[in-house]
């Protein structure tokens, strides 16, 4: 009776199955909870791209900013520009309101991080400004 | 009768009318005529393999219907071939103190003592025969001579059977049939899993694509902190033009100015001059609507409001 019981492959054969079946679902949920990281991981990177493409390449921010000074419209305003390590500062002692609403549609629609800004009326026609722009 | 063979595994000549023995270790069974049917025959065959599938057929007609297995082997031209029920002769070996497992190997009288010349005892009633080369049990009345059985010397053929435990439930077709199905359902599952498996390292392959095209950090926790502030920043950013589009489309009165905008830290700060009334009636219509909350105080001729970002 040493050979092998038919019977007994038979079995063998369940147990395997099984198994298998068993290690086939742990990895179907391993795909499944992979998936989902993937998908969220895509979404994050997406988003975080976004907002770091707009909010901290200092580089393009700058070059948007000076296309805005170069604007006729405000060439009589003499907006000053500082650079500080976190971003620049605009500011122009008196401009008129043809330069501030120019120079504010400007910033207000473009995807600026306005840190601080003070426009302060001096008379019927001018203003006082003064924007914090970071990255 | 049960004779005993002294080697390092017993053998043992079983018969239906032999007596309980206490068996320690494996044993090889020697069975009695009593237990099988035997046949020898001629057939236009040339392999053994061709006469196995043949045997149910050969022995249709002579045996009552029960589960049988077959066997056979080539002596000559000609063909031994055997019929005999799995459990009865288990059953039978077990009531006889033999169980199954120790049992080494089974063979059949018509092969072990083929070769051995006249009558052979085996009790007081039987006696193994040979006539027309087929070993048969006869009364031992009949034979005026015999020899005694004796294991001692016999050297054992390499015919032998295995006994199966269930073959009264399920025959080795169905078996293997069932067995083939199970083996199939196996290798698609193997191959699902080996496809998921890939699956799961293309899709890691890919994780670790994004982290290098959008410029990731290496955890998914410094991640969502930078998106959180960040994305913080834009709401900030997002109420800011919102606030400020509507205190730039508030439709004053030609008494009414706007003289101060200012953003500090999370407070926009508006500063309206004119008369009380006038400004807290039109601007806080205007927030309202916008639903947009405010604090407010009137200070020398001048509304000072105030908006949380």
């Amino acid at each position: 009776m040493n050979k092998i019981n038919p019977l007994h492959i038979g079995l063998l054969l369940i147990v395997l199955l099984v198994f298998m079946i068993f290690q086939l679902s742990k990895v179907k949920t391993e795909l499944g909870q992979e998936k989902d990281t993937y998908n969220q991981t895509r979404t994050l990177a997406l988003d975080l791209y976004g907002l770091k493409k707009v909010y901290t390449n200092k580089q393009q921010i700058q070059k948007s900013i000076n296309r805005i000074l170069r604007l006729s419209a405000l060439r009589s305003a003499k907006i000053e520009k500082k650079l500080t390590r976190s971003g620049v500062i605009l500011s122009s002692l008196s401009m008129d309101k043809y330069a501030v609403n120019a120079f504010m549609s400007k910033i207000l629609n473009g995807s600026y991080m306005i840190y601080s800004m003070k426009i302060k009326k001096l008379d019927a026609n001018k203003v006082a400004l003064k924007v914090e722009i970071r990255w | 009768m049960i004779g005993k063979f002294k080697k390092q595994v017993k053998t043992l000549f079983v018969d239906k009318n032999s007596t309980f023995v206490s068996v320690e270790g494996h044993v090889n069974i020697i069975l009695s005529p009593s237990f099988y049917w035997v046949k020898k025959v001629s057939l236009p065959v040339k392999y053994l393999r061709d006469v196995k599938a043949l045997l149910p057929s050969l022995f249709e007609d002579i045996l009552p219907p029960k589960n049988y297995s077959y066997s056979a082997y080539k002596y000559e031209d000609e063909y031994f071939i055997f019929a005999y029920e799995d459990k009865m002769i288990l059953d039978s070996l077990a009531e006889k103190g033999i169980s199954a497992s120790q049992i080494k190997a089974v063979h059949f009288a018509q092969s072990e003592f083929f070769e051995i010349d006249g009558p052979i005892e085996i009790d007081t009633e039987q006696t193994l025969f040979k006539k027309d080369d087929i070993l048969m049990l006869l009364p031992s009345s009949w034979f005026d001579e015999s020899q005694d059985i004796n294991l001692n010397e016999l050297k054992l053929s390499k015919q032998s059977i295995t006994l199966k435990q269930f073959s009264h439930i399920v025959d080795d077709k169905t078996l293997f049939k069932i067995s083939a199905l199970v083996l199939i359902f196996i290798l698609v599952i193997a191959a699902e899993y080996f496809i998921t498996q890939e699956k799961v390292q293309d899709i890691s392959k890919k994780q670790e694509a994004l982290f290098s095209k959008y410029k990731l950090q290496s955890t998914m926790f410094q991640n969502k902190a930078m998106f959180k502030e960040l994305n913080s920043k834009y709401k900030k950013q997002m109420l800011l033009r919102r606030y400020m589009a509507t205190v730039l489309k508030l439709s004053l009165e030609s008494k009414q100015k706007l003289v101060l905008v200012e953003l500090k830290g999370n407070k926009l700060k508006l500063a309206f001059s004119g008369e009380k009334e006038g400004l807290e009636r039109l601007i806080f219509k205007q927030l309202k609507v916008q639903s947009i909350h405010y604090s407010a105080k009137y200070k020398k001729n001048t509304l000072y409001v105030e908006l949380s970002l």
